[in-house]
Formats: C-alpha cells, sequence, structure tokens
C-alpha cells in the first residue's frame, strides 16, 4: 500500500488583483510534473470498491485513469475517462467534486482528498493540446457512419450534445437544433470565461462535428419547428433545453431598472461580451454597489462577474453559509476576490429613485431554527425585524426552472414545476421522444445532464432498433 | 452560415425596408410573432417585427434609430448576410371571426403589423379597418408598403394634414367607437400612444390588443429582460407576448422600461458610430 500524503499538490492560480481586472481563467490547472505528484496520493482502491467511482454520477473508473497518470500513459487515462465522460475539460472545471467523486475519496478521510477534478481536467487538457485527442478521435471517426438512422437533438446543452455525440459514435446521423445563436446551453451563456474558457467548449464543438453531427443554430424547436415536423423526419428526438427560466422575486419594485435576473445579467456579459462594451454592441448597466441574491452556482458567477465590472459586491442569502449551494472553489474564489457575504436575509422590497433605478433593498430578518428540512438544510423563519441596504444594481439568482415552450407546443406530459415526465428509459409521454438534463431534473449539474443523454442515446439505439424490426 | 438580404429600400426619410433571406423563419411565421437579428459577430440581438413573410424571405420595417438600425442602413446591401436570424418567436394573435375589426398604428413596428394582421383576418371573414397615422406627407410610406389592400376601409392620417386626415388614429378611433363601428382593435407603435388607445377604449370595454415592445435579449423567455406587469403578475413580453390585453398592461413601467434602461450606453453607442461615419465619409 502506497505512503498517505494528506496534504494535495496544490493547483496554480492566477493572482486576486491581476484575475479581477479581466475576465481569464482564474485556476491555470496542473503541469505534467505536479499532475504526476498528485496522482501519487491516490490509494489504487480497487474498482469495485473504490468510493470515488461511487460517489462519480456517471462512475468514470477513476482509479483506472489516476494509474495511467502515474504512469505518463495520457492517451490510457483519457480512453478511460471517455468511456463514461467525453467531455472532461468541461466538468473537470465545474463539477461539484466536493459532493461526489472527492467528497467520497478514502483519502479525504484523513487528509485531503485526492484532486481527482483537477486531475480530469489536466488529462483533457494536455490530450487537447498535444494531439492525443486527435489520435483517438481518428479511431471513433471511422465508426461514424450514419447509417443507422436519424435522430433529432433539441437544445445544444451538456445533456443534448452527449447525446449527440454518442449516437453519432453508435453510427447515427444526428442534427442538434439549438434556439441561440451559439451552441453550449448554460455552458456558453451562463457560466463566465473566468471558470471556463470559451475555447475550450469550442474545441469539443468542433469535435462534435468531426463525428459528423450536425447543429442548426437559430431554431426555437415548437416556434420554427414543431415537434411534430421532426417526428416526421427523425427516427428519434432527444430533447436537451434545460432549466432557463429565471425564477424572480414577486415583491413590490421587480420592474425597477438595473434589476436583473442572473440568467440576463450573465448572458449580456458571456454570450454577448457586454463587458467590452461598446466594441461589441450589448449594453450592460451597472452602478458601483450591487447585491446579488441567492448562493448557488448562479449567484457566485453573477458576483463575481460584477466585480469584474469594477463593483463592490454583496450576495445576499436567506439562509446561513453551511447551505451555500454553489461550489466551494467558487465560494473561496469569490472571497479571495472580495465578494462580501449577508445572511439569513430575505428580500421584501426594492425601492427606486424617482427615475425608476433601484437604491435600496429592503430585507427581513431571518433566524434559524434547530430543525432540518428534507435537503438537510436547516430551516429558517422570519423575525418582523427589516434591515434596508442601498444597492444600485442587483442581482436575482434565486433559480430557474424549464422554459415551456416545447411542453406547451407538443402536449408533452410535464410535473407541476414544469419538468418533463419521463419513464425510466427517459422517454416522455410522447413516444420516440426522450429528454434529460435540466429539462427533466429543474437545476442540477453539468455532469448529470451528461449521464442523461448518454443513457438516453442507449434507450433511443434501442429504441430504433426495435422500431426498425418490427417495420 | 448567413442570411442573405434580399432587397433593401427607404420608406421615408426615417424608416426603411429590409428583406431577408430566411427559410426556417418564413415558413413558419404567424401575425403577430417577431424575430431577432444579430448583425455581425459582435452585434447586439435585436428583435423586429415582421411586415411580410413569404418565398423563404422575411421582410421588416425599421427605424434609422441608433447604432444596429444604422449600420444595417449605412453598410449592409442586398447580396450582404445577417449573421444569425432566430424565429418566429412570441406567440401568434388569435384570429377568428370578430366582426369588424381595426388595427391602427403610428410607428414602424406597428405598420409592419397592420397590414400582415388584416390580411389575415379579413381572411377569417372579419371586415377590416385600418388607420395608419404618420408625422407628415414626407414620412408617409409609398402607397404599395401600405396595408390598404388588406382593408375594407382605410384611414391614412397625418399629424399635420399634411396629407390624408389631419390627426392621430387616436382621434379615428373616438369616431369609429362613437359610430360604433368597431368590435375589437389591435394597435401597435408608439408605447405612449398605445397606453393612451387602452384608456380611450376602457370604459366602452372593446377589447383591444397591443404589441408590447420591451427590451429584449434571448426573445425566448429565458433571461427576464423583457419582464412587464400584466394584471399585476410578472409575464415576458417575449413568451407571454408580444401582444397582450392591454387593458391589462401597466403602462407606465413598459414605457419606461423600454426606453430607459439602457439609454445612456444607446447613446454613447450612436455617438461613436456617428462619428465613424462622419469620419468615412457616408453621413
Ligand atoms: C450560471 C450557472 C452556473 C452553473 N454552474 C455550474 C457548475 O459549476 N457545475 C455544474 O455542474 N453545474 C452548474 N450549473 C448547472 C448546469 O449548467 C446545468 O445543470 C446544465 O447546463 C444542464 O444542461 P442541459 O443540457 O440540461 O441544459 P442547458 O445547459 O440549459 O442547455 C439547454 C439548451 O437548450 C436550448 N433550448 C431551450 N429551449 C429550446 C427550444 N425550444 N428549441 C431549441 N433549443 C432550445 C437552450 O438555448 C440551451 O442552449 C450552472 C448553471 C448556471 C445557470
Ligand atoms: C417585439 C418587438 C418588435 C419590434 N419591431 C420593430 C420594428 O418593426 N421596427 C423597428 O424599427 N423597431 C422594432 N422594435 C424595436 C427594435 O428592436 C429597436 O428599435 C432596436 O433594437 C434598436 O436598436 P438600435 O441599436 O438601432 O438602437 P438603440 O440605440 O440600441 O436603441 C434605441 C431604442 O430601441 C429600443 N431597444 C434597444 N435595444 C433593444 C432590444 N435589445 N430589444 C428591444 N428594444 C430595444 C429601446 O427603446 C431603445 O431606447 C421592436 C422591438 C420589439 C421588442
Ligand atoms: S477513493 Fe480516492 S484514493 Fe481511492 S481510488 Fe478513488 S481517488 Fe484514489
Ligand atoms: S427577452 Fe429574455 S425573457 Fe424575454
Amino acid at each position: 500500500m502506497p505512503k498517505l500524503i494528506k496534504e494535495r499538490v496544490p493547483t496554480p492560480e492566477r493572482p486576486v488583483e491581476e484575475r479581477v481586472k479581466d475576465f481569464g481563467e482564474v485556476n491555470l490547472g496542473y503541469t505534467f510534473e505536479l499532475a504526476v505528484k498528485e496522482a501519487e496520493r491516490c490509494l489504487q482502491c480497487p474498482a469495485n470498491y473504490a468510493p470515488c467511482i461511487k460517489g462519480c454520477p456517471v462512475h468514470i473508473n477513476i482509479p483506472a485513469f489516476i494509474a495511467k497518470i502515474k504512469e505518463g500513459d495520457i492517451k490510457g487515462a483519457l480512453r478511460i475517462i471517455w468511456n463514461d465522460n467525453t467531455l472532461p475539460a468541461i466538468t473537470g472545471r465545474v463539477c461539484p467534486q466536493e459532493d461526489q467523486c472527492e467528497g467520497a475519496c478514502v483519502v479525504g478521510k484523513v487528509g485531503q482528498a485526492v484532486n481527482i477534478g483537477k486531475l480530469e481536467r489536466f488529462v483533457a487538457d494536455y490530450a487537447r493540446k498535444h494531439g492525443i485527442e486527435e489520435e483517438l478521435l481518428c479511431e471513433f471517426e471511422e465508426k461514424c457512419t450514419g447509417e443507422l438512422g436519424k435522430v433529432a437533438v433539441v437544445g445544444a446543452g451538456p445533456a443534448g450534445l452527449t447525446c449527440a455525440g454518442e449516437l453519432a459514435k453508435m453510427g447515427y446521423k444526428v442534427t442538434v437544433f439549438e434556439a441561440l445563436h451559439k451552441p453550449g446551453g448554460v455552458l456558453i451563456y451562463g457560466i463566465p470565461e473566468f471558470r471556463l474558457p470559451k475555447e475550450i467548449l469550442d474545441h469539443e464543438l468542433a469535435k462534435l462535428k468531426r463525428l459528423g453531427v450536425e447543429i442548426k443554430t437559430d431554431h426555437v424547436v415548437g416556434k420554427t419547428v414543431t415537434l411534430e415536423e421532426l417526428l416526421q423526419e427523425y427516427d428519434a428526438v432527444f430533447i436537451g433545453t434545460g432549466a432557463g427560466t429565471p425564477k424572480l422575486l414577486n415583491i413590490p419594485g421587480i420592474l425597477l431598472d438595473r434589476i436583473y435576473s442572473a440568467n440576463e445579467f450573465l448572458t449580456r456579459i458571456n454570450l454577448m461580451k457586454a463587458y467590452e462594451f461598446p466594441e461589441y454592441d450589448t449594453p450592460i448597466a451597472v452602478g458601483k454597489k450591487v447585491i446579488v441574491i441567492g448562493a448557488g452556482n448562479t449567484a457566485m458567477d453573477a458576483a463575481r462577474s460584477a466585480l469584474r465590472l469594477g463593483c463592490d459586491v454583496t450576495i445576499a442569502y436567506r439562509r446561513g453559509e453551511e447551505d451555500v449551494t454553489a461550489r466551494i472553489e467558487e465560494v473561496e474564489h469569490a472571497k479571495e476576490e472580495g465578494v462580501k457575504f449577508l445572511y439569513f436575509v430575505q428580500p421584501v422590497e426594492f425601492i427606486g429613485d424617482e427615475k425608476g433605478k433601484v437604491k435600496a433593498v429592503k430585507f427581513e430578518k431571518m433566524e434559524p431554527l434547530e430543525e432540518r428540512d428534507s435537503r438537510g438544510k436547516r430551516k429558517i423563519r422570519p423575525t418582523g425585524e427589516y434591515v434596508t441596504v442601498e444597492a444600485d444594481t442587483v442581482i436575482i439568482a434565486i433559480g430557474l426552472e424549464p422554459n415551456r415552450i416545447i411542453s406547451e407546443e407538443a402536449g408533452i406530459k410535464t410535473n407541476p414545476n414544469g419538468t418533463l415526465v419521463v419513464d425510466e428509459n427517459l422517454m416522455t409521454s410522447v413516444p420516440g421522444v426522450f429528454a434529460g438534463g435540466d429539462a427533466i431534473r429543474g437545476e442540477a449539474t453539468v455532469i448529470l445532464a451528461m449521464g442523461d443523454g448518454k443513457k438516453a442515446a442507449k434507450a433511443i439505439d434501442e429504441y430504433i432498433r426495435a422500431k426498425k424490426a418490427s417495420a | 452560415m448567413g442570411y442573405k438580404i434580399t432587397a433593401k429600400e427607404d420608406l421615408s426619410p426615417i424608416d426603411y425596408f429590409v428583406e431577408v433571406e430566411a427559410p426556417h423563419v418564413a415558413k413558419a411565421w404567424k401575425p403577430g410573432q417577431f424575430v431577432v437579428f444579430i448583425l455581425h459577430e459582435r452585434g447586439e440581438r435585436i428583435p423586429m417585427s415582421v411586415y411580410k413573410a413569404e418565398d423563404g424571405k422575411v421582410g421588416m420595417f425599421i427605424r434609422k434609430l441608433g447604432k444596429t438600425s444604422l449600420q444595417l442602413y449605412h453598410e449592409y446591401k442586398p447580396g450582404d448576410e445577417l449573421w444569425s436570424f432566430v424565429g418566429p418567436l412570441g406567440k401568434p394573435i388569435k384570429v377568428k371571426n370578430y366582426g369588424r375589426v381595426a388595427f391602427v398604428s403610428d410607428a414602424v413596428c406597428g405598420h409592419a403589423e397592420n397590414r400582415a394582421t388584416l390580411k389575415v383576418m379579413r381572411e377569417a371573414g372579419n371586415y377590416t379597418i385600418s388607420v395608419q397615422t404618420f408625422e407628415d406627407r414626407e414620412k408617409v410610406y409609398p402607397t404599395r408598403f401600405l396595408a390598404r389592400e388588406v382593408a375594407d376601409e382605410y384611414y391614412l392620417t397625418t399629424l399635420d394634414g399634411s396629407v390624408g386626415i389631419k390627426g392621430h388614429y387616436l382621434d379615428v378611433v373616438r369616431e369609429l367607437i362613437e359610430k360604433d363601428r368597431v368590435d375589437v382593435i389591435f394597435a401597435g407603435g408608439s408605447l405612449r400612444n398605445l397606453a393612451k388607445l387602452a384608456e380611450l377604449t376602457r370604459p366602452y370595454g372593446i377589447p383591444t390588443y397591443a404589441t408590447v415592445r420591451q427590451i429584449m435579449v434571448d426573445g425566448t423567455g429565458m433571461c427576464g429582460s423583457c419582464r412587464v406587469l400584466y394584471d399585476g403578475e410578472v409575464k415576458f413580453a417575449c413568451r407571454d407576448g408580444p401582444v397582450f390585453d392591454a387593458h391589462k398592461i401597466d403602462w407606465e413601467d413598459a414605457i419606461r422600461r423600454n426606453y430607459e434602461r439602457f439609454s445612456e450606453q444607446e447613446r454613447l453607442a450612436k455617438e461613436r458610430y456617428l462619428e465613424y461615419l462622419r469620419a468615412k465619409g457616408v453621413i
């Protein structure tokens, strides 16, 4: 048994003073030497036991790929990861590893868990930069004949892109329909460049193209084409339309200027590059003092983006610090960069000036109780005490729900919260139409969306085979 | 992939017509729905009403207003391509036999919808009344772009009376109501006048539907930029509209949000662009 090293090999990061001035990536990732050193901390638990594999939503064979890094065989490592996850450069950057693989790692019981996320990212980045990925892709390309049938995928987020890639590799001809002018879903419009550089996404998209996947942007399914039309032309359809509709607070002042949903704020900044206005045509208007409401990944991304526009930023959350839902790395980065936190406050009114711009937020103070809710969070209750905090910009990041364009148009069965109802094969109430990702889960994670995309691809393959056999 | 401009023409000193090849949109579009385009890689997502969607082409009436509309006017000609063109977005209006349907408009986006709406209303068996208001003789569109041919009854008004009836569509509507000659009104154009129209028809209980323009980003219900208060509830103009029951809209907020949210930035961008045009000798 190898010696247990309690401390992680740190990953280099850009210094705070430098990085808050631009949107460049914060974490620089491991070098080859550092990655090998970190890989050596893994105890190589046997695959049938390894808790990290169980903790990973798509069950990547983690000890096996880490062993390959130790040997310096990056191609081997990538091959193992690709078995379960075709977007490691992305998941390695955005997965909440502390709740998944790393949260389960045995080394973590006595010291710091093996840095699985950063190792995954290293494999992907190294393989991309050194032509290793290219070699593997060539092997795949041969299989992509497109002869088995035609599948339409709706939505080019992680769920849709994964499903498309898997089906292409099986031999289907896949067309992806995307409403926006660029594919990627939340990865392109939501998650900022400083966490996920766009060039990485571009690279993944180029890979899909190589596999023969066609992406039709500017197509809103349910408006530009109907689901029925797709079903006439394709053997099956996968819906990966995500949960893109922002929840807003139903309190006075919600229409004041400079109150943004996090989606609007982040879309203007990430997708439309408003931080480069007027070089780019889309504007953004912020003041000096920003309050972000909520404490998930979306809130952290909005807060840190506002910080980069030169604002003073406070995150206001109705619960306490222990219930913050964002990834730990993002919370730490936010704190280092100077984002302030205000806990146990619930907004009850936005107060505006005579021009209709927000100037303050009135909060009711909340009080934690001992009791916990079904998700293990401490319950809270209103105190009847209020506090008013000045703010000239507010960003609301309290959650998202599925967009109902398709379900309304096609009459697909939904749950009351708008998520699509699916069976154990991810088939919706409409035969031949499958769904996955946030569209069926509500706000979830990139890796779960990808897992669904992959599972749906298998189910779609079986469905089409059965359909053709009985025809 | 781009979307080719197939025609471009001045409508008046302040408005112009542009037609773009976008078969995916033209095939599906219905009156009430709009499109969103982006000029180029650095461009903004711009919502636009549709004048006509036929033969794979989408025609629009555009006001020479700010950075984007001026750039499209001055730098793009037939044969050039728009970078992105998506739609149709929003909900189509309900077409049925209402009886006597009027469409009233006093600005580009309204004039665009006037013709398209009344065309389908007439096909559905309605008696159609069109009212189009322009500032003065100079600003009136060439006849073939007016809604006259789809109207059983047509009124052209100018504010100064230099051609047609002197006055605003509001004056014509007042008369129509007094003579009990209209069952439902659709309207587009300036938000301030739409608000006045809502007040005018409210006491008579005449159903009034207006296109509520709001500043948009995605146009699909993803960002909440276009939110309006409707019957006390937050609705998204792009997803739940853009055509709403005018009596239930909180107009004061809608007007402020549409004109003031980014006015400082818009002014800056326009000034910079005009400087550029001057330097190039275009204007
Ligand atoms: C700001 C932000 C930060 C996040 N950070 C993290 C993180 O760090 N880690 C993590 O794991 N998760 C994170 N998440 C959650 C994660 O991004 C989502 O769970 C994931 O993207 C869901 O993938 P999806 O493919 O189901 O949907 P999406 O990524 O939402 O993609 C759906 C796509 O479908 C398109 N679409 C919608 N309707 C239609 C239609 N009718 N026709 C055509 N196209 C349509 C949309 O335009 C979009 O491109 C974050 C989410 C947000 C908003
Ligand atoms: C449903 C709908 C239909 C429309 N139809 C027409 C039409 O038929 N003809 C026409 O000329 N205009 C129409 N508009 C308005 C058009 O989108 C704006 O005039 C255009 O965005 C102006 O851009 P600009 O850069 O030239 O001017 P800017 O200087 O950027 O803006 C000038 C004014 O245009 C409006 N505006 C700016 N950006 C947006 C945006 N992203 N979304 C909506 N409004 C914005 C605001 O009122 C702003 O004050 C419509 C808008 C909507 C929402
Ligand atoms: S649980 Fe930790 S130590 Fe065990 S195999 Fe996984 S990463 Fe290595
Ligand atoms: S424009 Fe984004 S929700 Fe309407």
